[in-house]
């Protein structure tokens, strides 16, 4: 599952780092500051929430954790704005199958957050969801541009509203190994990331660190190179199926990927070992205190795992810098993030999606930390810290130049089930890149059946 | 069956008693010295056979960094420090204590009402002579080895209708249903043995069934339920799917909460480790406690 | 089962009614139903209620009863790749499993015969049967780890790997992509082109040894001296922080100590050397006078031993296998040893009397003797195995959970997990239940046979 995962001290880092490779795209916001409280005020009673004293609602969300914590808060807000009582519930590591057997037995919480726009579009389908009221329109239009809105819809319906946000375009590094290796410059290029890697590979240390256990890692790269170098409005075709796994601008991003993947001294284990990897071993890894590998690619939640699970420093130990343009391409923007949808027609369900979609809620998250809002109306002066700023800013200013992750977006059979899939694919991919036309069949194969099936 | 008549299936664990001390087989294969042999060799076999859970009590006495860092035998070289760190922030976890509470109000219900239950029904088959009875009695024994999955879509789609999915008494229920075959497979078998004269010598005092049940079968019946029990009891307390299924987040059990921590991002072995020592502890509590109960409800209900 | 447990076959007829008065004949049809009741109704609801409901979704779509498709779901199955790996590993399970688990199960119970503290070690291999298959597969996914630091089978596997072959010095240096002095395969030999012997040093330069390799490495130096007509020259990592320039030694540089430096005439090594500690090494002057070769042996770079890749692909099946053995070994331990206890001891008196040896004795008298229960532990053992679930699922790895399925996971994921079809969830129960009916049958037929008596 890919989860918007961030820590207040990734934002924090990787907003430095990205400053520092020239990333940041300024940072007039910091001038204007104060008022985050009032206005907020202002702006709760402006939405209008209905009373709903005594009333019960359960949310579901696959956090745990500071994450998890830092969402009580939001609810506690909501209550405290309508008088109800909010309940969290975590979903586990597989939010579709919790939710898809408690909602065949009628079981359902009110409101979940779903990883997945694909998922939203199942459930959407298969008449799960319950569609949004206008006054949570209204929120929306006024708050979110058409990209995030679109993302929550299906097929002209309103069904989501997203609440939190990730950026999915960093590599990790290792300061240390890359001091080793003489490198201080972030690379332009996918060929210049390469020939890092092979730099640091000289120098005795590995380069990368792929996370390939978890086959969403593997989707990421993918996606990444194939948004930069075959451009947006193929990477929409492919994200809907209208044009095949077995195009040539897929052949041509797999053939790109296999200059990493088909070497098995850039990568920390071989491939072999790159496939006993999970996400979090990788992060661990490159960042232990003998590193098996100098850098590491994934979200900002990455950060998460530096600061829990291994003894390095985000910011000094551990930078990022944005994943390099590929070709003549611009460099790739992906992102992810949670819906928030109803499961249940009640006020109260609505109402809690009212606020979610509200400056208010989009606040309140934001003041908790290692929090990124789509909401383009929540004044950038609510952040706490300038690095965190300047990240958020980035995400608003792009508007709706962002690619949300593609295999977020397919259906679940496809692009969001363990041991399945594209997941699967591409792992195969990893243990055998030399075969790019056979990971394009069985890609295509997969994807027909799961498109078909989703309708 | 004759050849095994003589032989008391709670023996088995035991030593064979010394009135038919003669040599086994190994030891007249080679002599007396390779009885030695023999005993070293089980010694390193049973070590083997620890190893596996000494690796997971290991880690979930050590530090999620010290985890990460080394193997947990390597706490035999460097001797680290061992803390109960991740029991104690485990515990502290809402969603996991909440759980135990839930496993306990899980299992108790379960055993019981399959005892009730499968008692009632048992001592009918055994006793009391009605048509089609041994035709029903056939399909109740069939019935024990159908897979829970067969019933987990139905059973989902009934409980909806009814309004407990989710609820901890849709798990019990589900549990007492799917136990209940062996239940009465088992004591059937046991209340079979009972002497007749004694049920006879009852009914002719007058009892009622009633009190032919609770004052006669379920006294002789004792070793039998308690096999039954503790058998029902581990069944259910170890079952992840069915509360997988059954269950919300309010009403999951411990195997289940579990499970839920087992989530793709952050390799929480820390929290796993604990976890799933703590959720063996009492198994193992009520398996050294009642062994031999174990074992003979195992050897009389192998079907299972 | 019954022939393990009874100690006499229990008697079917066993009522008598002491009273047949009508009044009292009516009045324990009653409680007969009243006691009936209860199991009756749950059997009914929750366990013949769904084979019958499930039967008859099978015919139908993943949209619900609307959507008939008679037995297309069926087809689907057969078809598809995933529940084909799903049937043949489940025929891998149903073989392999019992058979290993009643062996040991079969060898324990014969060593632990008449040994005494045997009670310990019966225990130790019973006491896996106590917990939950969650916790079993946590504890192997620990066992498996492939990394050998964290995983004990692993670091098992890598003892034993070095103890037979040591590890190599410089595992992953390499010279340079580009490097007019040594070629060779990535793991190597690295060797140089065809030299004549001169006095001019041959030195090899390498690059991407670790740090820690480097650990106590000293600075690298061209050879001082070089007797006339040897073969001189230095190896050392040509690589300083910021790069260095290639191809020579720059200040900073280390020298690679301890490698095997070969001598080749054609393709036959006429002598070798070994590097010093600034890394220089001397070969002795070729007896030859045609062109010769140097050559980094690959015993020098050979990666380290990674150990057995337990959860991938090929062997998870296997691997989780051993798991569930050594889980349920015990159950057929304590099984076996019963039966064995029950076997008379005047039939193997006799037969030695009569000059039987031992073998003969175990394979005549107590195999024999044993067969039911073997019987009974192998039937109980495949029928369990055929349900196998929670192991696969929490033990294998999401890259080799396609190559470890079982129909029971496969049912779990399309019946609740991505796909939610439920018609295909379905015709998948089925397919378990005919598969364990041959079990039931047997079941009944013993059942019958032992009332008959």
């Amino acid at each position: 599952m890919k989860r918007t995962h961030t820590a207040a001290a990734t934002l924090a880092a990787a907003a430095l780092v990205m400053a520092a490779t020239g990333c940041s795209s300024g940072g007039s916001a910091s001038t204007s500051t104060g008022g985050g409280n009032a206005g907020g005020s202002d702006a709760a009673a402006s939405l209008h929430l209905p009373n709903l004293k005594g009333q019960k609602i359960q949310v579901a969300a696959v956090w745990t954790g500071a994450e998890q914590k830092n969402f009580l808060k939001v609810t506690a807000r909501f209550d405290q704005l309508t008088g109800a009582s909010t309940t969290f519930v975590p979903t586990g590591d597989n939010v579709s199958t919790f939710l898809g057997s408690k909602i065949q037995g009628g079981g359902q919480p009110d409101v979940a957050f779903l990883p997945q726009p694909g998922v939203l579009q199942q459930f959407a389908k298969a008449g799960w969801l319950k569609p949004v009221d206008s006054t949570v329109k209204d929120q929306l239009a006024k708050n979110y541009t058409p990209g995030w809105r679109t993302l929550g819809a299906y097929k002209g319906t309103q069904y989501g509203v997203y609440y939190k946000a990730a950026n999915k375009s960093l590599v990790w590094y290792n300061t240390a190994a890359w001091q080793q290796a003489g490198l201080s410059k972030a690379p332009a290029s996918w060929a210049d990331l390469l020939k890092d890697g092979q730099t640091l590979s000289d120098s005795g240390t590995t380069p990368f660190s792929i996370g390939g256990g978890d086959g969403w890692t593997l989707t990421d790269w993918f996606e990444n190179i194939y948004l930069s170098q075959a451009g947006a409005t193929k990477y929409d075709q492919l994200t809907k199926h209208q044009i095949k796994w077995t195009d040539t601008s897929v052949a041509k991003a797999l053939t790109t990927l296999a200059q990493l993947f088909g070497k098995p001294t850039l990568m920390a284990g071989g491939a072999r070992g790159a496939l006993q990897t999970d996400f979090p071993t990788s992060v661990d890894q490159t960042f232990a205190k003998s590193p098996k590998a100098a850098m590491v690619f994934e979200g900002d939640f990455a950060a998460t795992n530096i600061a829990q699970e291994t003894t390095a420093k985000v910011g000094t130990d551990a930078k990022a810098f944005p994943f390099p343009a590929v070709g003549s391409g611009q460099a790739p923007v992906v992102s992810g993030g949670d819906v928030a949808v109803a499961l249940k027609n009640t006020k109260g369900a609505q109402a809690l999606l009212r606020y979610l979609a509200s400056v208010d809620g989009a606040e309140t998250g934001i003041k908790q930390g290692g929090f990124l809002s789509p909401n383009k109306a929540a004044p950038l002066s609510t952040y706490t810290n300038s690095v965190e700023r300047t990240i958020a800013q980035n995400l608003i200013s792009a508007g709706d130049g962002f690619r949300f992750d593609m295999s977020d977006q397919s259906p679940a059979a496809f692009g969001g089930t363990k041991g399945q899939g594209e997941w699967k694919d591409l792992q195969d991919f990893l243990a055998k890149p030399s075969d790019v036309a056979g990971a394009q069949r069985k890609l295509e194969a997969d994807a027909a059946k799961a498109y078909a099936n989703a309708g | 069956m004759t050849t095994l008549q003589s032989a008391p299936a709670t023996a088995a664990l035991s030593p064979a008693p010394p009135a038919r001390r003669s040599p086994g087989l190994l030891k007249r294969l080679a002599g007396r010295s390779t009885g030695g042999l023999v005993r070293l060799g089980l010694l390193i076999i049973a070590l083997f056979w620890m190893v596996p859970t000494l690796g997971l009590l290991v880690s979930s006495l050590r530090k999620p960094l010290d985890i990460q860092a080394s193997g947990w035998w390597s706490i035999f070289t460097a001797p680290a420090s061992l803390t109960l760190h991740n029991y104690t922030s485990l515990l502290a976890n809402p969603a996991i204590s909440r759980s135990v509470a839930n496993s306990i109000m899980i299992t108790v219900p379960a055993t019981l009402l399959v005892v009730i239950i499968g008692a009632l029904a048992a001592y009918i088959f055994a006793w009391v002579e009605f048509p089609g009875r041994d035709v029903v009695f056939l399909i109740v024994v069939g019935l024990l080895v159908v897979p829970i999955q067969v019933a987990l879509i139905p059973v989902t789609d009934l409980f909806a209708k009814v309004g407990i999915f989710g609820s901890i008494a849709s798990v019990v229920l589900f549990h007492v249903a799917f136990g209940l075959p062996f239940a009465i497979f088992l004591l059937r078998n046991f209340f079979a043995q009972i002497p007749q004269e004694l049920l006879e010598a009852a009914r002719l005092d007058g009892a009622g069934e009633l009190r032919l049940f609770t004052r006669v079968v379920l006294p002789l019946g004792g070793p039998a339920i308690a096999s039954l029990a503790i058998f029902q009891f581990l069944w259910v307390w170890n079952d992840m799917l069915v509360a997988l299924i059954f269950a919300n987040s309010s009403a999951a059990p411990l195997t289940v909460a579990l499970t839920e921590q087992t989530r793709q991002f952050g390799t929480n072995i820390d929290v796993l480790s604990s976890g799933a020592f703590l959720s063996m502890i009492i198994p193992l509590v009520v398996f050294f406690a009642f062994q031999r109960q174990f074992v003979s409800g195992l050897t009389a209900g192998a079907l299972k | 089962m019954t022939e393990v447990l009874t100690a006499k076959p229990p008697a079917t007829g066993g009522s008598t009614p002491a009273d047949d008065r009508p009044a009292a004949r009516s009045r324990r049809g009653w409680i007969t139903a009243l006691f009936l009741l209860p199991a009756l109704v749950l059997l009914g609801a929750l366990v013949v209620y769904p084979i019958g409901w499930t039967v008859v979704r099978s015919l139908f779509g993943a949209q619900g009863f609307t959507h008939f498709v008679g037995l297309s779901n069926y087809g689907s199955v057969f078809s598809d790749h995933q529940t084909l790996t799903a049937i043949k590993n489940n025929a891998i399970w149903v073989v392999v499993a019992p058979t290993i688990a009643t062996g040991l199960g079969l060898i324990f119970a014969v060593m632990t015969e008449r040994i005494r503290f045997a009670t310990a070690f019966k225990l130790v291999i019973f006491m896996p049967m106590a917990i939950s298959m969650l916790a079993a597969g946590i504890i192997f996914r620990l066992v498996y780890d492939q990394d050998p630091t964290k995983g004990v089978a692993n670091a098992v596997a890598v003892g034993i790997h070095d103890t037979f072959s040591s590890a190599s010095h410089y595992p992953g240096a390499h010279p340079r992509p580009i490097n007019h002095q040594l070629t060779g395969p990535a793991a190597g030999p690295f060797t140089t082109p065809p030299l004549a012997v001169s006095s001019r040093p041959v030195n090899l330069p390498l690059v991407g040894a670790t740090p820690d390799d480097l650990k106590g490495a000293s600075q690298a130096a061209g050879p001082r001296s070089c007797p006339g007509g040897h073969l001189c020259g230095t190896v050392w990592m040509d690589f300083k922080p910021g790069g260095g320039t290639p191809n020579a030694i720059d200040p900073g540089e280390k020298g690679l100590s301890g490698l095997r430096v070969n001598l080749l005439s054609g393709t036959k090594v006429i002598a070798h050397a070994t590097t010093s500690k600034d890394g220089t090494y001397t070969l002795p002057a070729p007896a030859t006078s045609g062109p010769v070769r140097v050559q980094l042996a690959a015993s020098n770079f050979t990666a380290p031993y990674a150990g057995v890749n337990w959860l991938g692909p090929t062997l998870v099946t296997w691997s989780i296998i051993g798991s569930y053995i050594w889980m349920w070994t015990g159950f057929a331990m304590v099984l076996i040893a019963a039966g064995l206890a029950g076997i008379p001891r005047e039939l193997m008196e006799a037969a030695r009397v009569d000059g039987a040896n031992e073998w003969q004795v175990f394979r005549r008298i107590t195999v024999p003797a044993l067969a039911p229960v073997l019987g009974v532990v192998l039937v109980t053992l495949m029928i369990n195995v055929l349900k196998v679930f929670d192991l696969v699922y929490i033990i294998a790895p999401g890259a080799s959970q396609q190559s470890a399925n079982v129909l029971a996971l496969q049912l779990y994921l399309s019946s609740f997990g991505g796909g939610n079809n439920q018609g295909i969830g379905s015709a998948l129960g089925l397919l378990l239940l005919v598969l364990v009916l041959p079990a039931m049958y047997v079941n009944i037929r013993r059942f019958r046979k032992e009332n008959a008596r």
